[in-house]
């Protein structure tokens, strides 16, 4: 990692609130176990150290740095209090499954996305992968005991560049008037309110594929799905005898169940420019 | 090139609307830059990295829009929208951001 010349003393600074974050939160904790301040067993060090280190690093850096430098301290004091409160000083832990579930809520509480991208990318990966396996054995197999070659129907997804200034040729070249602005410096009659929608599959090719290929494919499907609905509407007015659309608007969102779909509307005010 | 909101341009007179130029980006699931969310939203120190990724995703966006509107040879977009829509993705943090205009030339 490089660090400018200009951002060192910076990175001190940062360190610095970062460390007496720590203390802070090192010494809150101390303060609770001491003292025992804890409700129905629960020493609240657990609850109030990470946060007393967070709050004043973050007071801190603002002061020294100017902003926020991300709550480390917090998290530092959050590992610190698991492993001693829950770990170190736990007689009743156990090697169960109780021990096991609790692990995994503590670790999804701290690190929700890491966990879930494990629980949801790897772990599901793993499995694709394993029934991917079996799969192909089963197929051999068959293939060895049958003497018939199975149909190769294996699809290999590249994902293509979206080619830009191709939709934007294609959109700008259907003898229709896309304006975006609600009035035009050109004479016209009003045809009507129209809309069209396209309804696309949200996707979720999570299996296989990086998370970087699933961002270019979803948003060149977003691209390639925008153009058509956008051809839509110009049928749609065109069909009334209409050549443009004003104060256009284009809508993305999420619909079907669980969010299991993207919906792109396009809508406007339906024109007939007088040429 | 200039962009604007508005529906025209003040002083200056519209010869030609050029047509509709749209820009799009998209702000994926970054596991590293989430790592550890939990504990520290509750402390803040998360949102000026969140503030910091949205800029940058805009201009991709605007700039990918001024492109069009220089291959369609025009010299300003006016019309300007630039909307924010969250598609869901691991955390609810997939975020599109989408600008468009009407490509124009004035005088």
């Amino acid at each position: 990692m490089k660090i400018n010349k200009e951002e060192q003393p910076n990175l001190q600074k940062t360190l610095v609130s970062i460390a007496l974050g720590t203390l802070i939160g090192l010494g809150t904790y101390g303060f609770c176990l001491h003292f025992d301040i804890e409700i129905i067993g629960w020493n609240l060090g657990l609850l109030f150290a990470p946060l007393a280190a967070g709050y004043s690093e973050t007071y801190i850096a603002k002061k020294l740095v100017g902003k926020d430098v991300g709550a480390i301290s917090a998290l530092i004091l959050f590992i610190v209090t698991v492993v001693y409160g829950f770990i170190i000083d736990n007689p009743t832990l156990g090697y169960n499954l109780i021990t096991l579930a609790s692990i995994i809520i503590i670790l999804q509480a701290a690190a929700p996305t890491v966990t879930n991208y494990f629980g949801m990318v790897i772990l599901l990966g793993i499995i694709s992968k394993l029934i991917d396996f079996i799969k192909r054995i089963s197929d051999k197999c068959y293939t060895k005991l049958f003497k018939r070659a199975k149909k190769n129907n294996e699809i290999i997804d590249v994902i293509k560049i979206f080619n830009e200034s191709e939709s934007n040729e294609l959109l700008n070249s259907q003898n229709f008037y896309y304006f975006t602005p609600n009035t035009i410096n050109l004479e016209y009659e009003n045809i009507g309110y129209f809309y069209a929608t396209k309804v696309m599959d949200k996707n979720t090719a999570i299996l296989g594929i990086s998370s970087s290929e699933i961002k270019k494919k979803r948003l060149n499907d977003l691209k390639t799905g925008k153009d058509e609905c956008l051809i839509k509407l110009a049928n749609e007015i065109k069909s009334k005898n209409g050549n443009g659309v004003i104060d256009l608007e284009i809508e993305y969102f999420l619909t079907g169940f669980q969010a299991s779909e993207f919906q792109i509307v396009a809508q406007g005010m339906g024109i007939r420019v007088k040429e | 090139m200039i962009l604007t909101s508005s529906n025209t341009l003040e002083n200056k007179k519209i010869i030609e609307y050029k047509g509709l130029v749209t820009g799009e980006a998209l702000i994926g699931d970054n596991i590293y830059k989430d790592l550890f969310s939990g504990v520290r939203d509750v402390v803040g120190g998360r949102t000026s990295k969140y503030e910091d990724e949205i800029k940058k995703t805009r201009d991709i966006a605007l700039e990918s829009m001024r492109e069009k509107a220089e291959q369609l040879n025009a010299n300003a977009i006016i019309g300007l929208k630039i909307s924010y829509d969250n598609l869901g993705g691991t955390m609810g943090n997939t975020i599109l951001i989408t600008a468009y205009g009407t490509a124009i030339n004035y005088e």
